[in-house]
């Protein structure tokens, strides 16, 4: 350590940037959010285009072979110009965790759809009644004839109503709602019987369904991973989201302090612009201070998950705790020093916040990292 | 009249008149403002009962209730779930008018405002002027019986549901910045005025931009004396500040983490009230409230002795809305993705939408991105530490 980019790294994003900021303005991205689907399938398409979905996948699957640091790279760009496209949703997770589980057949049916922007995934993992805890699984997985009939409720889909497919979590065998073992991951198909969805839009400008699935069969090769051992693989894929999320939060406090530095120097009351208030700029630096630090952490843990650190898992504890404090910080004082033009749905500033917010409670609140990071360090 | 007594008359009267409708627009509250339409029927109620105005004088239709009793009113309003009463002309115009007006405009506005034929919005900050509000441009030029007003008004609350609106206009540009303004009353329906609205973070309109394009306005309309309405603004501003009670909606902050904290997990079968490390966090707000509380029954103690609350209501602004602001981070940690679901029409009072994902969660969100405005609005939480600085600190 320390990192520097390869010279593919730093020509993917600056390729990513400029695309990004040339042709992904505030201005279509509100106008495709409100649009049925929710995001721009010509912008979904380039990306597949430009090889962006393909980055993280193995070579023989039609992927670069890229890691954690590929994806923080993409993603820390998508955070800046607060890309909707549902990279996280589909790619990181879904297309990460059937790469890291599923048999050779299945990898083949998705993988090449996915990478070629043609398959929209998504993943069912979260019930009701609790928060970001991946184990608190009540859906079950009954054997059947030929596989398994899976029955349960399943809430916070992210990209549910554009998936052609869900991975689904479901618990074989006994009922124990806590424990980690018993807990499997399915294939099933959007249009598969007894599957049903309840579309919705979230704050941040995204979709999501609640699923409810009622004896939904699947067969034996729609198993992701070993039975009933699902953590195995989802803890590394849940890893890999928290360095996407935690990248995308980055790029979106860059782009929070530059809008806010801009808006102070040019904002005059009392005579004066009002980036000369003392107590003003230094609200800016401290943000400033708390992005640096996030980057430092975000970049460690991106190279400690691809060179398998002992601590990487450490890492992304620490990570998702500061990021939340961060994006707090910086978000909040964003929004207060905009005044009232930030609170509007017109502005980006606040749309910015309202990502940063989501960010911050998914894959566990900063609480609960902190936990983490405790019990790994002690 | 012993509090307790009160109190229990004024639970009987909130159990006997809120309607079901009423009671989950104050339920389904993420902002200050509730749903207007049933914001005014709750108005009439209330005017009907003669309690629509305690903080006014008995002669102009208070109710002669003692601090506490009108504390204690409004503390159960709040808890009953009433929908807050779009509350610009009660709280702010008709105090001032009562100070400031001439006979005429006392005896015609005032019985409007109580009865909620008039509803009143605020035309103060403007595009170049909010925390600097005195440097505020909208004019207003005299031209025989009239005057002429050009200009913009901005961050007008419910600007869309108003027939009139008082404003700050500038009427002379000469000396300081604040000897120029005055104080008018415009009608929304006069020629040349418009309102655009605003829509907020969460998908709704709670505010607007005003504009004016040659609006004539009959002299008669100005409250004060030309150019000196700097202090009646200030005046109205200090209600503004000093008339909220901030541990009163902590209150139903609370109430409402207590719920989730009691059906929520926060991770297997660990109910959140069960969780250590957000009890803690809980207790750490929950004091500065308590804190808070207190503080305001001295400000309360103050105003009874016939003092003033002066830059106290400055204190109580900055802490209550930042105390309140902390209460929505911990409900939304404790909703967590939950509370993503945006869902507009089942925040409507009287709808018959079935809200997805947990009930307890279903304003967490626009609450914790609509309060964001609450150190915004009112004079900044900077603005507030500038005025402790100077009339407290001596700084």
């Amino acid at each position: 350590m320390f990192i520097e980019y390869s010279e593919e790294q730093s020509m993917l994003r600056d390729s990513a940037d400029r695309y990004l900021r040339d042709n992904y303005s505030f201005e279509s991205r509100q106008a495709a959010i409100k649009e049925v689907r929710g995001f721009s399938a010509d912008h979904w398409q380039t990306f597949a285009d430009l090889g962006w979905l393909a980055m993280t996948f193995p070579e023989e699957y039609g992927g670069f072979g890229g890691g954690a640091l590929e994806t923080m790279i993409l993603c820390e760009q998508f955070g800046k110009y607060l890309v909707r496209e549902p990279y996280l949703e589909s790619v990181v997770l879904v297309g990460g965790l059937i790469e890291a589980g599923a048999d050779r057949a299945l990898k083949e049916k998705y993988l090449s759809g996915l990478i070629a922007g043609e398959l929209q995934g998504a993943l069912a993992y979260l019930e009701e009644g609790s928060v970001a805890d991946p184990t608190r699984v009540q859906a079950t997985a009954e054997h059947s004839n030929n596989g398994f009939a899976i029955s349960g409720k399943k809430t916070v889909v992210l990209n549910g109503p554009e998936a052609d497919f869900f991975v689904v979590s479901a618990r074989v065998g006994g009922k124990k709602e806590s424990a980690r073992d018993g807990i499997s991951l399915f294939v099933i198909r959007k249009d598969a019987p007894g599957l049903s969805c309840n579309n919705y839009i979230t704050y941040d400008g995204r979709s999501a369904c609640e699923l409810q699935l009622h004896k939904v069969a699947v067969d034996k090769e729609s198993l992701v991973g070993d039975l009933g051992n699902a953590a195995a693989i989802a803890g590394p894929v849940f890893s890999h989201g928290i360095v996407a999320v935690c990248a995308e939060a980055l790029g979106a406090m860059d782009a929070l302090l530059a809008a806010t530095i801009d808006y102070t120097k040019q904002r005059k009351q009392f005579g004066q612009s009002i980036s000369a208030f003392q107590v003003l700029r230094h609200r800016m630096v401290d943000m400033y201070m708390e992005i640096e630090l996030t980057r430092s952490l975000l970049m460690a843990t991106a190279w400690k998950l691809d060179n398998a650190a002992p601590d990487a898992d450490q890492c992304v504890a620490a990570l998702k705790a500061k990021m939340g404090k961060a994006g707090r910080y910086v978000s909040h004082n964003a929004m207060q020093l905009h005044g009232g033009i930030g609170t509007t749905d017109e502005f980006s500033v606040g749309h910015y916040f309202k990502r940063l917010a989501a960010i911050g409670v998914m894959f566990g609140s900063r609480d609960s990292h902190l936990s983490r990071y405790s019990k790994l360090s002690v | 009249m012993d509090d307790s007594v009160f109190r229990n008359e004024v639970q009987a009267f909130l159990t006997e008149s809120l309607t079901p409708e009423m009671k989950q627009a104050g339920e389904l509250m993420t902002s200050v403002f509730a749903d207007f339409d049933v914001a005014m029927d709750w108005h009439k109620v209330l005017y009907h009962k003669g309690w629509i105005a305690p903080d006014w004088p008995q002669e102009y239709g208070g109710t002669g209730w003692t601090l506490n009793q009108r504390y204690i009113f409004q503390e159960e309003c709040k808890l009953a779930n009433a929908p807050a009463v779009f509350a610009l002309g009660l709280q702010m115009l008709g105090p001032m008018l009562i100070h400031y007006g001439t006979q005429e405009q006392k005896d015609f506005y005032l019985p409007r405002i109580l009865s909620g034929e008039d509803s009143w919005c605020q035309g103060y900050s403007e595009p170049g002027a909010g925390s600097d509000l005195a440097s505020l441009i909208t004019a207003a030029v005299r031209d025989g019986n009239d005057y002429i007003i050009n200009g913009s008004k901005i961050w007008t609350s419910y600007a869309q549901h108003s027939n009139k609106i008082f404003c700050l206009v500038r009427t002379s540009k000469e000396g300081r910045p604040q000897a120029g303004i005055s104080f008018i009353l415009v009608d929304m329906d006069s020629t040349g005025l418009s309102v655009e609205p605003i829509v907020g973070l969460d998908g709704t309109v709670e505010q607007c931009q005003v504009f004016f394009d040659d609006v004539r306005v009959p002299a008669v309309n100005l409250v004060g004396v030309e150019n000196q309405g700097w202090d009646v603004a200030k005046y109205l501003l200090e209600f503004e500040r000093g008339g909220h009670n901030y541990a009163i909606d902590h209150k139903k902050q609370m109430a409402k983490i207590n719920r989730q904290a009691n059906s929520q997990y926060s991770s297997g079968n660990t109910l959140w009230k069960d969780n250590k490390v957000f009890a803690a966090k809980f207790a750490d707000v929950a004091v500065d409230a308590l804190a808070l509380e207190f503080t305001e029954l001295r400000v309360k103690g103050a105003f009874e002795a016939g003092g003033n609350a002066g830059a106290l209501s400055s204190l109580t602004k900055v802490m209550g809305t930042e105390i309140g602001q902390r209460f929505n981070e911990l409900s939304l940690e404790m909703m967590g993705e939950h509370a993503f679901v945006q869902q507009l029409d089942a925040l409507l009072p009287g709808c018959e939408v079935e809200p997805i994902g947990p009930s307890c969660g279903l304003t967490t969100m626009a609450e914790y991105i609509n309060n964001r405005a609450a150190t915004i609005y009112g004079g900044s939480a900077e603005i507030q530490r500038d005025i402790i600085a100077k009339r407290v600190l001596h700084l």
